[in-house]
């Protein structure tokens, strides 16, 4: 238990932002839990907003826990360690559960705003089940989503490839739509959910910790049989040299990574015309932010041309370019796709093709941008970006479309690529592949 | 003039920390440079330096002639490097690199590669990705082979090679800087290979460079001596450039650096003692820079 407490207490407050932002997040917590509590409460509900950034607050604080765990999970710690891949295990779900408490004991505060204080309401045992009936749905709706996004991180940082990504889309796309079906159905239910997460959690775990068997018996039996298909696809790397260094030869399998998921979400979605066009917007994004990659690759490229560091990054840009154009001519056609079943209206087709393009086009700008590793001005301007991308894509999907509005955040959408572009430039044209990647600065900070 | 590198007055910081100050220094054709540091030395950063990776915060490295930050495309196809951490692409097959990388030379010596890849058990067909660190780092080695640099900058190289395939690669290294055209720089923490193939030492210590010359230099310059004193009990001894002193009795044991002829004239004088001079190897020498 000690190995597990520790792991979670290293999750929240590993580095210094961890803790701060847990701090934070759990003092706004408290201070609203208290408040409402105590106090009686405006109709308004604006301390209730405070809970609720705190939760994201938390939420972001724990975000060390994909990262440490695929570490320690993908090394050796885990099978050296005694009862590591359990204590692992448990350390995840702990800190799932812990950021899911939180939501659990907020609904049955928020919903003395209107009616009194929380300790008069629990005095009637009828308000008082509903209120707890409530919170344990709520609280096992937030484990199983958390354990889900968890999961979709844990993807993305500890398998930085394809078939990260792959996952992690895959993963995203039953986050967006499961939701969403169940809203639609009305069949959110404790017992459900419950059942969902037990399912999760099983599937997960016997993955997890039989994986070195699994391995191992991999491995005996000649990992050429299992492995074929895989490498076939990956062995299709044909294309200009340049982009075989850069990792754009071939975009058919972020193609395949996107569309996949796509189609596998059909099976859950109705016909929501915003979930849809979130679900491509946020494609739009992941497809420009494999540009991000390119500086840190573009190193083995600089000794083997000639080429200036402006040069470099005209080429670079056109390589991914190429790339990320017939990925995004991919998400075009599926939005068309989209749009003739769900009968959009010209005007939300028109506005949402322009909402992909511009969306590849500003994150392929900050993913090019991102020379020196992920540092705030990339997280600002990424947070920047999906969250117009999100209001736009709401914009765009209602009935009656507002023009100005997303005609607005269209522009602003352009006006941050060009910016960006222009920042990327700038930077390559003083890249210094030392700085290139956090890792890669650590060391050079370190001086090795 | 006709130096293969050319480093004046040369420092970088990352923010506050100073890595490397004030280093002076020249590698010419036939130059087979080791450079000796402790981690966090900043052997990869001069390293860096030197291939335009990052700029120097002051100072100039020059690269045939070539700010190296700026080097034009000729002169990178003079230059081959094996980094710490191999960029391998793993998806593909060994023979897809090698022609992947090969595509961006004008002159790639495919004959050497072959027999190099039957000499060291390189599998062409083997998947990148299920190689073992060792099998990954021959290959880079020989991805910088290929094109027969005149400059061959390798970054610890050998940290992931049994003892076979160790031998095989510092005879290949033997076999490129024999015709003493080209210029071979490496850093090692495996000082025997170093004391073996290197001509020229670099020691670098706290971001500086602590002792350059060559390595019999070297040896005649920092050695072990012992005293023996004509009475029961030594006089105060003040030995110049003393790393280290022990006495006992008549008898003091000093290594010191610096050392000549002259030096032992002067003390024997001053002592009235008789001196005797150890030689160190490289790795004692090294110990002993760092006390």
């Amino acid at each position: 238990m000690k190995a597990v407490a520790r792991l979670v207490w290293s999750y929240f407050t590993g580095t210094r932002w961890h803790l701060a932002f847990t701090l934070i997040g759990a003092t706004m917590m408290v201070f609203t839990f208290f408040v409402m509590l105590t106090q009686p409460q405006p109709r308004s509900g604006e301390r209730f907003w405070i809970a609720i950034l705190g939760i994201m607050f938390f939420f972001v604080g724990s975000s060390l826990m994909p990262v440490m765990f695929g570490r320690l999970a993908r090394g050796h710690s885990a099978g050296i360690l005694p009862g590591g891949r359990v204590k692992l295990l448990l350390s995840m779900f702990a800190t799932i559960l812990l950021v899911a408490f939180p939501v659990g004991v907020l609904w049955p505060v928020g919903v003395t705003l209107s009616t009194g204080t929380a300790l008069e309401l629990m005095k009637d045992p009828r308000a008082r089940e509903f209120i707890l009936q409530t919170a344990a749905l709520l609280f096992s709706s937030a484990v199983l989503i958390a354990s889900w996004i968890y999961l979709a991180l844990w993807f993305l940082t500890s398998q930085r490839n394809m078939a990260g990504l792959f996952k992690a889309l895959l993963v995203i796309a039953v986050v967006i739509f499961a939701p969403a079906q169940d809203i639609q159905d009305f069949t959110v239910s404790l017992k459900w959910t419950l059942l969902q997460i037990a399912i999760t959690w099983s599937v997960f775990a016997a993955c997890f910790l039989l994986w070195p068997r699994f391995k191992a018996a991999r491995a005996r039996r000649g990992r050429e049989r299992f492995s074929g298909f895989a490498s076939a696809l990956a062995g299709r790397t044909a294309g200009r040299e340049f982009d075989v260094l850069l990792g754009t030869a071939n975009p058919w399998l972020l193609v395949l990574a996107l569309v996949l998921p796509f189609v596998i979400a059909t099976r859950f979605t109705g016909e929501f015309a915003a979930v849809w066009l979130y679900f491509l917007a946020i494609n739009s994004a992941i497809v420009g932010a494999y540009a991000g990659q390119a500086a840190e690759r573009s190193r083995a490229l600089w000794l083997r041309g000639d080429w200036s560091r402006a040069a470099l990054f005209a080429c670079v840009e056109r390589s991914v370019w190429r790339h990320n154009g017939t990925v995004l001519g991919a998400l075009l056609v599926l939005t068309v796709a989209v749009g003739a079943y769900l009968h959009f209206s010209p005007t939300t087709m028109i506005a949402g093709l322009l909402l992909l393009v511009l969306g590849t086009n500003v994150s392929t700008n900050l993913g090019l941008m991102m020379t020196r590793g992920l540092k705030w001005p990339e997280i600002v301007a990424g947070i920047a970006v999906m969250l117009i991308l999100m209001a736009s894509a709401e914009l765009v999907a209602r009935e009656h479309v507002n023009l100005v509005a997303v005609g607005a955040l269209e522009v602003a959408l352009l006006a941050l690529a060009i910016v960006l572009r222009t920042v990327a430039r700038r930077r390559w044209t003083n890249l210094d592949w030392a700085m290139c990647r956090p890792d890669r600065a650590l060391t050079a900070r370190g001086a090795s | 003039m006709n130096d293969t590198i050319q480093a004046s007055n040369l420092s970088k910081s990352f923010g506050d920390k100073q890595v490397l100050q004030g280093m002076s220094f020249g590698v010419a054709p036939g130059d087979v440079v080791g450079v000796l540091g402790k981690n966090g030395a900043g052997k990869t950063t001069l390293l860096e330096l030197m291939l335009g990776f990052t700029a120097p915060t002051n100072g100039a490295m020059r690269v045939f002639g070539h700010d190296s930050y700026s080097l034009p495309g000729d002169i990178k196809a003079r230059v081959g490097f094996v980094p710490q951490q191999d960029e391998l692409l793993d998806q593909l097959t060994v023979a897809d690199q090698l022609r992947v990388i090969s595509s961006f030379y004008p002159h790639w010596d495919s004959a050497l590669i072959s027999r190099l890849c039957g000499e060291w058990g390189v599998n062409l067909k083997a998947r990148i990705k299920s190689m073992s660190v060792g099998e990954r780092q021959k290959l880079s080695i020989l991805l910088a082979f290929g094109h027969q640099p005149d400059l061959l900058i390798l970054d610890e190289p050998v940290a992931s090679l049994d003892p076979i395939a160790r031998r095989q690669f510092l005879e290949q290294l033997l076999t490129i800087s024999a015709d003493g055209e080209r210029a071979i720089v490496f850093s090692s923490h495996i000082v025997s290979d170093i004391e073996r193939l290197a001509n020229r030492i670099w020691i670098l210590k706290d971001g500086k460079l602590d002792w350059q010359g060559d390595l019999d230099s070297l040896k005649e310059s920092i050695v072990r001596i012992h005293v023996r004193g004509s009475g029961a009990e030594l006089p105060a001894l003040k030995i110049p450039g003393a790393l280290s002193l022990q006495r006992e009795g008549a008898f003091a044991t000093a290594v010191v650096r610096d050392w000549s002829p002259a030096a032992q004239d002067a003390l024997e004088k001053s002592a009235s003692a008789q001196i005797e001079v150890e030689a160190l190897g490289l790795e004692e020498i090294f110990v002993e820079l760092h006390r």
